[in-house]
């Protein structure tokens, strides 16, 4: 490349411009264009055939998650004006645009279904708040004979009330989310009310998240500056590096603003994966610009440059398409969210590349190069060389000690990744003794439970569900599977015909069965139509009665309980079977189930499609199988510690830690390409297996840990933050960072010099 | 004057002794009190069919046998179904007053062999999983809205006054109801009811009337729940009226023994 340092300094101030004008292009289109996605329906994939079979029962039966908000007097609920408070929380809530006057489930617009010697009475348990004691003892009594609502919307010890508002994820706004909390506080005392349900959890899920991350990404850049600036030691080069990452997250929300794709809960972790890769680039060229001009402290910056992108552009060109083969490999997954993001960050990364590759440049041949203070750093220098020449040395004096050590951390994470178990809790993303988890409790004791589970049957025969006997089939899997301490009740047609049957037979407990005769059912449950609200019917079963819905509450959203509860669900699907009747779930809780699922899936296959594609990459980029191998060893061992680890420590994973997995191919590749990089240069250079090694270690390995601390220091503060996902983000980013930097210059720096590898005449292995 | 009312025995009779009033000289109020006082006959029985129809368009149909009796302070109604073959001989009787007091009724399950006695204290409930609910079915007395004639507007052929009505308790299920009143014959050919958030719910069409005996009398209609895009359809064959029903044709005793 002959370049006029004239055309250089143009071509400088062109790329710079273009750069800004971009950059004001994409900033533009990113204000304009970007919006939040929270609905977490779009999150599944539409034509999975368990959502699509789900989302039919949801419409068919009107499935809906609860919003739970309990009334709690200390002193029982029996009283003028708790019941008052009742009601006006009803009405408050049918009154709401967002819900139907059914959507409200409460003690106030419950139906009370009696039944006596010559008739059947249906009434509302109270109209107007009861005033005298013994209206107050009668409508305890009445609510204490009523298995509908005992229990369900009045706990066993009368002190709690429940209102039940169920929604649609589609109405569920941040705003929304507000306004119910506010409105559920502004009936507060004497009164406790508490707020739950699956809604509530999500929403403040969606609010917590990015409000912590918001308040900890200053923090987090602030460190990483401050590291940055100590290793760099040059405001210059501190700015333009973090201009690198920074130009690279505009660019890449702008372009996904661009093409009107909204920002998802994942893409929020595009702007982490930036700084942890982005970083890398601008260290790499720095570290050897410094160390070139150490070397020749007389060169011009335009000779300086020159050398720069020179001996810099091949490591740094390949790294970068590597990651971004890492992201793409996300492509694979069924879920739009975790394909948009590999698809933009795979972009970001490229982006970073390239303000690598034009801007750093650009930036010194325009403003200067930072002289690296020559006094001070050539005794510092003096020691850093040293040091790694020691490091260098000792890792391979205690080579059988360093695989041994490998060793046995890989197979005590092999372990436990045995032990890894995914979970698609919302709940537990908490503090255990957060507000949202202690309500969460508190309901449970009390109630059902906040969470459910549909259980959908269906048959060929119009009618069915008319049939006693296949009534009594779904009785018995309402008790077997109640019999589960986290089942706190189940609902289903069966309670409808056995409440009619009792009512009928004046009340008689003997009567609260199931009835005998098939014409018995139809006439019951057209007497409920007549007197009873046959929406509520429509809940349970459809209209050509052959398809019925049976509804478990559990107590728990945390997957391995959901799970336990369908696996009892499972012992009766044979039942069920034999008499032509197929068992499906749906609901809410079972779609996070399978999509976690998926994710974790979707995320194993990319993994080992990723690692698969960086071999053949790097042998490639090498020549030599063997370097493809070698190289792919600090991306493996950074995999397998990081599930075992997750494995070893009960941590479960998530669609935000199962995502955590590419950075670690993203970093583990850079550092084994700079290194073997330059381990082939030297090696070239200098024919001298002993030289290439201290040489190498002092080059690559000193920008690897450079880049190791800049980006461990930035996430390790993540561990302060308040909000659970977001500590065990920064965690896991740091764990992968040093895992991958100490693989690469450990094992992968003894395999690679015992491999041979660039030296012709394979004089190899180690004195 | 009760339940049905408006669909199966709304009739009209052209009185002498009412001098017809000009167009100009309507008033919301003066219409609607010519559609209540609109004289149906003493009785009248009939086979329904009533189609329910939901928004996937599964359909359940219903048939039924319908007796009704009126003699100005009580109106009877008892029906016997017979279909589908399940419910077959179930039977349902009302008798609603007028003088405010709640509706008695009576169900007979032949399964049970027994008549029971239904109390229920909420008049906005439906009928038969049906978009009528009770209310829809009765005529409301015109005291109970304040009524406004907005226009009068061509549907098809008749020419109809249009009516709204907003009911003076402020609580009362619909916020307003707005109804199309052919001129010709007082008979209500279509009614749009609003919920309580002012929203259109439910849009009932008159689709069939025919002169029975003297009275006119409403064949064919269907109410749409526009919020649910549910709908029910009610059919009535070999209507007759006036035919004499007896008294005893209304009582417990009678609804054991099918129609």
């Amino acid at each position: 490349m002959k370049l006029s340092n004239k055309t250089l300094l143009a071509f400088s101030w062109i790329s710079l411009l273009l750069i800004v004008t971009a950059t004001a292009f994409f900033t533009y289109q990113m204000k304009t264009y970007s919006r939040m996605e929270t609905d977490l329906d779009e999150y599944m994939p539409k034509d999975h055939p368990a959502f699509i079979y789900s989302d039919e029962a949801e419409e068919l039966f009107n499935i809906k998650d609860g919003i739970l908000i309990a009334v709690e007097n200390p002193k029982g609920i029996y009283n003028t004006s708790t019941l008052q408070k009742i009601k006006d929380i009803s009405i408050g809530l049918q009154d709401m645009e967002e819900f139907d006057d059914a959507d409200i489930v409460s003690l106030y617009t419950a139906d009370n279904i009696t039944g006596s010697e010559e008739g059947l009475d249906v009434r509302a348990f109270y109209k107007k708040s009861p005033k005298d004691e013994a209206a107050l003892e009668e409508l305890q009594n009445s609510v204490r004979s009523n298995d509908m609502v005992y229990k369900r919307l009045v706990s066993e010890n009368e002190n709690i009330a429940l209102v039940v508002a169920s929604t649609n994820d589609d109405v569920f706004s941040m705003e929304f989310y507000h306004k119910i909390l506010e409105f559920a506080k502004s009936y507060e005392g004497p009164e406790k009310i508490h707020i739950a349900g699956v809604p509530i959890v999500e929403g403040t899920m969606a609010y917590l998240g990015p409000a912590d991350m918001k308040r900890m990404v200053p923090i987090v850049l602030l460190v990483i500056i401050a590291v940055l600036f100590f290793v760099m030691r040059s405001v210059k080069n501190t700015i333009l590096t973090l201009l690198v990452v920074g130009l690279s997250t505009v660019w890449a929300f702008g372009l996904m603003a661009f093409m009107r794709i909204p920002v998802y809960a994942v893409s929020t972790m595009m702007p982490v994966m930036l700084v942890a890769i982005g970083v890398a680039d601008g260290i790499h060229l720095y570290s050897h610009l410094n160390l070139h001009l150490k070397a020749n402290p007389k060169i011009s910056k335009f000779d300086a440059v020159k050398d720069m992108v020179s001996s810099m552009w091949k490591p740094v060109v390949m790294t970068s398409v590597t990651t971004a083969v890492g992201f793409v490999s996300l492509l694979t997954s069924d879920v739009y969210p975790i394909k948009y993001f590999g698809m933009f960050t795979a972009f970001g990364v490229m982006a970073a590349m390239f303000f690598s590759l034009v801007l750093i440049p650009a930036g010194i041949i325009i403003f200067g190069a930072s002289m690296p203070k020559m006094k001070e750093e050539k005794a510092g220098g003096e020691e850093k060389t040293k040091f790694s020449h020691r490091f260098a040395n000792s890792v391979i004096k205690h080579k059988y000690a360093v695989v041994g050590a490998t060793a046995v951390i890989l197979i005590i994470s092999a372990f436990g990744i045995n032990n890894i178990w995914i979970n698609s809790s919302f709940l537990d993303k908490f503090e255990r003794d957060s507000d949202i988890v202690q309500t969460d409790t508190f309901i449970n004791q009390n109630f059902g439970g906040t969470n459910t589970i549909n259980v959908v049957l269906e048959s060929e025969e119009a009618d069915a569900f008319k049939t006693p006997n296949y009534l009594r089939l779904i009785d018995e899997l309402q008790t077997g599977v109640e019999d589960l301490d986290i089942v706190g009740n189940s609902f289903s047609l069966s309670d409808y015909l056995k409440r009619m049957n009792k009512v009928m037979n004046a009340d008689d407990p003997e009567f609260d069965r199931i009835p005998d005769s098939k014409n018995l059912v139809a006439q019951y449950l057209l007497l409920y139509e007549m007197s009873g609200d046959p929406e509520n019917l429509w809940k349970v079963v459809d209209y050509n009665y052959n398809k019925a819905n049976v509804n478990f509450q559990i107590k728990s959203d945390n997957s391995k309980e959901i799970n336990k509860v369908m696996s009892e669900i499972e012992k009766y699907r044979e039942g069920f079977e034999n008499k032509g009747i197929t068992l499906n779930y749906a609901g809410s809780g079972y779609k996070a189930l399978v999509f976690t699922d998926l994710i974790l899936i979707g995320q194993i296959k990319s993994l080992l499609m990723s690692i698969l594609i960086v071999i053949i990459l790097i042998a490639m980029m090498f020549k030599s199988i063997t370097a493809g191998l070698i190289g792919s060893v600090p991306i493996i061992i950074t995999a397998v510690i990081s599930f075992g680890l997750m494995g070893l420590l009960d941590i479960p994973l998530s669609t935000t830690t199962a995502l955590i997995s590419s950075i670690a191919v993203g970093i583990g590749i850079d550092y084994a390409i700079h290194f073997i990089e330059r381990f082939k240069i030297y090696a070239q250079e200098t024919k001298d297996l002993e030289l290439t090694v201290v040489k190498t270690m002092h080059h690559s390995g000193r920008a690897i840990s450079f880049n190791a601390v800049v980006v461990i220091a930035g996430f390790l503060v993540l561990l302060s933050s308040v909000f659970p996902p977001n500590r065990s983000l920064g965690a896991l980013v740091s764990l992968n960072m040093f895992t991958s930097f100490i693989g690469t210059v450990t094992i992968m720096f003894l395999m690679l010099c015992r491999s041979g590898l660039f030296f012709k005449n394979k004089k190899g292995g180690l004195k | 004057m009760k339940i049905i009312n408006i669909i199966l025995i709304s009739a009209l009779a052209v009185i002498g002794s009412f001098t017809a009033l000009t167009a100009e000289e309507m008033t919301g109020k003066t219409i609607m009190e010519k559609v209540y006082y609109n004289p149906s006959g003493d009785d009248t029985q009939g086979e329904l069919t009533m189609s329910l129809i939901n928004s996937r368009g599964d359909t359940r149909v219903r048939k039924l046998m319908q007796y009704t009796k009126d003699d100005g302070k009580t109106e009877k109604k008892i029906m016997f179904f017979l279909s589908p073959a399940d419910v077959r001989e179930t039977s349902f009787m009302n008798w609603s007053y007028t003088d405010g007091r709640d509706d008695d009724q009576w169900i007979y399950l032949p399964a049970l062999k027994r008549v029971k006695r239904i109390s229920s204290d909420s008049k906005g409930d439906y009928f038969m999983g049906s978009d009528f609910t009770y209310d829809d079915l009765g005529d409301r007395h015109p005291d109970d809205d304040e009524h406004k004639l907005l226009r009068t507007e061509k549907i098809g052929e008749y020419e109809c006054f249009v009516v709204e009505s907003v009911p003076k308790d402020k609580d009362y299920m619909y916020s307003k109801t707005i109804t199309w009143v052919m001129k010709d014959n007082y008979l209500g050919l279509k009614r749009e009811f609003y919920d309580d958030r002012d929203r259109l719910l439910k849009v009932l069409n008159i689709k069939k009337f025919e002169n029975i005996s003297g009275f006119w009398t409403i064949l064919e209609t269907e109410m749409h729940s526009v919020q649910k895009d549910h709908r029910t359809q009610m059919v009535f064959d070999e209507v007759k009226i006036n035919t004499g029903i007896s008294e005893s044709k209304f009582t417990e005793r009678s609804m054991t023994m099918g129609r």
